[in-house]
C-alpha cells in the first residue's frame, strides 16, 4: 500500500475538501484534517500517520534517523541485552535492528518505542514534539473510542504468510535470547496476547488483548506471568474452576498503536482494538481470525502468532525476570502455554523489548497510556486539573497540574487519584503543582518544590495504605504509605504573607521562539 | 551436566541451532532454568534454588477450587 509522506501543509475549504479527506483516509489509512484559512492567520494542518504493521513504523523510523541496523553478525548473548541498555543510555534512542543473530535464521528489533522521537513518530506527529503535546493529542483521541476494527480475510493477513502445526519449535522463528543476565530464560517481553472470557466467549468487548511476561521453558511451551488484577486472570478463573484450557494467541511484532494498547490499562468491558482505531485517529486497525479458535482475532500483520492454550490447573517454576522497577522479580509457580500452531510472515522480524534501570523502552511505552486514563478519570470529577503526569514508575511517582479555586482545594485532585482503580496501587508520590507549571517538565517542577512548599505544612504522610507489590519498598509486598507533597501556590482562606509577582515573558517571545527554531534548522544542514 | 540454579542433574538438550552447529540450549526439568552453551552463566546465591523449595513457591494466580459443570 502507498504511504503519503508526512507534511503540514495550508488548505482552504472549498467544499470538496472532507470528500478528499475521506478518499485519502480510505486508501491510505492516513487521516488528513482540513482547517479554514482563518484570513488573519494561517492554521497549520495535522496529519495522523496510521501504521499498517511494524515493518511501516520501522521505515519510518529509518527515514527520521530513529533505527540503526546492525549488519554484522552478533551473539544473542550478551550483544542484545546490551544494545537494549545502550539505547537507553543515548540522548537520540533509536531502535536497533540486528539482521544476523549467530544460529538463527531471522533478525530482531528493539527499542522500537524506546524514546519520546519514536514515541511521537508512532503518533503521526513531527519527532520533535513534546511530551505535553504528545499527551494532549493522546487525549483528544482517546474519546473516539470505540472504532471498531476491520476483520480481514486470512488470505488478506500478512500474518498467514507461512504455517506451521507439526514439529513447533519457537527457536525455528524466533532468535530467542537472555534479556538480562539474572533472567531465569528466554522472554518474551512485548507479545500482545489475546484471549477471550469462556462465559461469554463470543463478546468481542471481553476479548482480552494484553501484554504479559512470556518464559521460553521448551521448544513448544512457554510460561505466562498472570498476575491476579489483570483481565487475563479473570477468564483463566473461569476456565480452571471446570478444568478447561484457554485457548490463547500470541502476537509478536505489532504495528506500534496495537502494543501500546495492548500494554494500557483499560476496562474489562473495553475492546483494545476499538482503542486502537481511536488513536489512530479514526482510522480502524486490521485483525484477522486465530486459527485454532474462532472467536480469538489477532493483528492481521503481524510478524509472528503463536497459537496453543493455558493448561488447566498448571504452575511450574517461572522466572526470575528483570522487572520495571529496575529490580528483579524472583521465580514464582506461573502458568503454562502449550503451542500447537505457529503463523508468520516471510522473514519475520523478532521485536522485543529492553527493560533495566529506568528509564529503558518500557518507561516510554507505559508512560502516557498510564497518564491519559489517569487524567481522563481525575478531569471527569474536578475540571480544574490541567494535566496529569503519571509516567514515573508507572504511576507509581505522580505529578498533578491543578487550579487550586480556595485554600486546600488542590489536594482533593491527591485523593481522587488515591481513589482510582490505579492509582489504589501503585501512587504512592503525589505531588500537587499550580496549573501554569507543566507537569512534564521537571525543571518547572522542582521549581515548584523548591520555591512553594513549606514541609511543615504541604507534606502529608498517610500510613498503611494499599501498596505496588513490585515496588521493593512495599513491605509487605502490597502496603505501603502514601505521601502528598502540595506544591501549589496558596489561595485564600490559606494565608500568603510573602505573595510574590510572577516574571511574566514578554508577548513578542513566541514570535522569536520561531525565528530563532528556524535559524538553527536552516544552519544545521 | 547439573543445573546451575537447583544443581539437579536432571539436565536436557531443549534444542540446538536452526542455523550451524553453533549452540544449544539446555534445560533444567526440575526448576524449568534454561541456558545456552555460549552463555557464561553465573547464577547469584539469592536466584538460587534448593529442589525441595520450589513446591513451596507462590502460586501465580491462586488455583480456584473446582467447581462441578
Amino acid at each position: 500500500m502507498s504511504q503519503l509522506p508526512f507534511w503540514n501543509f495550508l488548505l482552504r475549504i472549498n467544499g470538496r475538501g472532507n470528500r478528499i479527506a475521506m478518499y485519502i483516509k480510505r486508501f491510505y489509512h492516513v487521516n488528513v484534517k482540513f482547517h479554514k484559512n482563518s484570513g488573519t492567520h494561517k492554521e497549520v494542518i495535522y496529519m495522523a500517520k496510521a501504521y499498517k504493521d511494524l515493518r511501516e513504523f520501522l521505515a519510518t523510523l529509518e527515514k527520521e534517523g530513529q533505527l540503526v541496523k546492525i549488519k554484522e553478525e552478533v551473539n544473542p548473548e550478551p550483544s542484545i541485552g546490551a544494545a537494549g541498555r545502550a539505547c537507553a543510555n543515548m540522548k537520540s534512542k533509536p531502535a536497533v535492528l540486528f539482521e544476523k543473530v549467530k544460529g538463527y535464521k531471522y533478525s530482531v528489533v528493539t527499542n522500537v518505542h524506546g524514546s519520546w522521537q519514536n514515541h511521537a513518530l508512532m503518533l503521526g506527529m513531527p519527532k520533535d514534539a513534546t511530551i505535553k503535546e504528545q499527551f494532549f493529542e493522546l487525549n483528544r483521541r482517546w474519546d473516539k473510542f470505540p472504532v471498531p476494527p476491520v476483520v480481514v480475510p486470512r488470505e488478506k493477513a500478512a500474518c498467514k504468510e507461512n504455517t506451521i502445526t507439526e514439529n513447533i519449535n519457537l527457536f525455528e522463528v524466533l532468535p530467542l535470547y537472555r534479556i538480562n543476565d539474572q533472567d531465569g530464560g528466554f522472554f518474551l517481553s512485548k507479545a500482545s496476547v489475546i484471549t477471550a472470557d469462556p462465559e461469554f466467549p463470543n463478546d468481542s468487548n471481553k476479548l482480552n488483548v494484553g501484554t504479559y511476561r512470556i518464559q521460553v521453558k521448551d521448544v513448544d511451551r512457554v510460561g505466562i506471568q498472570a498476575l491476579p488484577f489483570h483481565d487475563i486472570a479473570i477468564q483463566l478463573a473461569k476456565a480452571e474452576a471446570v478444568n478447561e484450557p484457554l485457548p490463547i494467541a500470541i502476537a509478536l511484532g505489532n504495528a506500534p498503536l496495537v502494543t501500546f494498547m495492548a500494554s494500557t490499562p483499560v476496562s474489562y468491558i473495553q475492546n483494545e482494538y476499538e482503542f486502537v482505531g481511536a488513536l489512530q485517529d479514526g482510522v480502524p486497525t486490521e485483525i484477522t481470525k486465530a486459527d485454532t479458535a474462532d472467536n480469538l482475532y489477532v493483528p492481521a500483520h503481524a510478524e509472528v502468532v503463536l497459537e496453543g492454550y493455558i493448561m488447566p490447573r498448571v504452575r511450574t517454576c517461572e522466572g526470575p525476570f528483570g522487572e520495571f522497577p529496575g529490580s528483579y522479580s524472583g521465580a514464582r509457580l506461573q502458568c503454562e502455554i502449550k503451542i500447537t500452531r505457529i503463523t508468520h510472515r516471510n522473514n519475520p522480524i523478532f521485536e522485543n523489548l529492553y527493560l533495566g534501570m529506568p528509564w529503558t523502552e518500557i518507561d516510554y511505552l507505559m508512560a502516557l497510556n498510564t497518564s491519559v486514563p489517569m487524567y481522563k478519570q481525575l478531569k471527569e470529577t474536578i475540571p480544574e486539573v490541567q494535566a496529569v503526569n503519571s509516567m514515573y514508575t508507572h504511576g507509581i511517582g505522580e505529578i498533578i497540574s491543578v487550579k487550586s479555586r480556595y485554600g486546600g482545594f488542590a489536594k482533593s485532585a491527591a485523593f481522587r487519584m488515591l481513589c482510582t482503580t490505579h492509582g489504589t496501587a501503585y501512587a504512592k508520590i503525589i505531588i500537587l503543582v499550580d496549573e501554569f507549571v507543566d507537569p512534564f517538565d521537571l525543571d518547572q517542577v522542582m521549581w515548584a518544590l523548591t520555591t512553594r512548599v513549606k514541609p511543615s505544612k504541604d507534606v502529608t504522610v498517610i500510613q498503611n495504605c494499599a501498596g505496588m507489590p513490585l515496588d521493593p519498598s512495599s513491605n509487605p509486598a502490597g502496603m505501603h504509605d502514601k505521601l502528598i507533597i502540595d506544591a501549589t501556590t496558596p489561595v485564600a482562606p490559606e494565608p500568603n504573607p510573602r505573595s510574590v509577582e510572577l516574571l511574566k515573558p514578554s508577548p513578542e517571545t513566541p514570535k522569536w521562539e520561531e525565528i530563532i527554531k528556524n535559524l538553527m534548522a536552516a544552519s544545521g544542514k | 551436566m547439573k543445573c546451575p540454579r537447583c544443581d539437579s542433574d536432571t539436565v536436557r538438550v531443549m534444542t540446538k541451532s536452526p542455523v550451524g552447529d553453533v549452540w544449544e540450549v539446555y534445560v533444567c526439568d526440575t526448576c524449568c532454568y534454561s541456558w545456552r552453551s555460549t552463555e557464561d552463566i553465573n547464577v547469584h546465591d539469592v536466584f538460587k534454588l534448593k529442589p525441595e523449595d520450589i513446591c513451596k513457591l507462590q502460586h501465580i494466580p491462586p488455583i480456584p477450587p473446582l467447581k462441578s459443570k
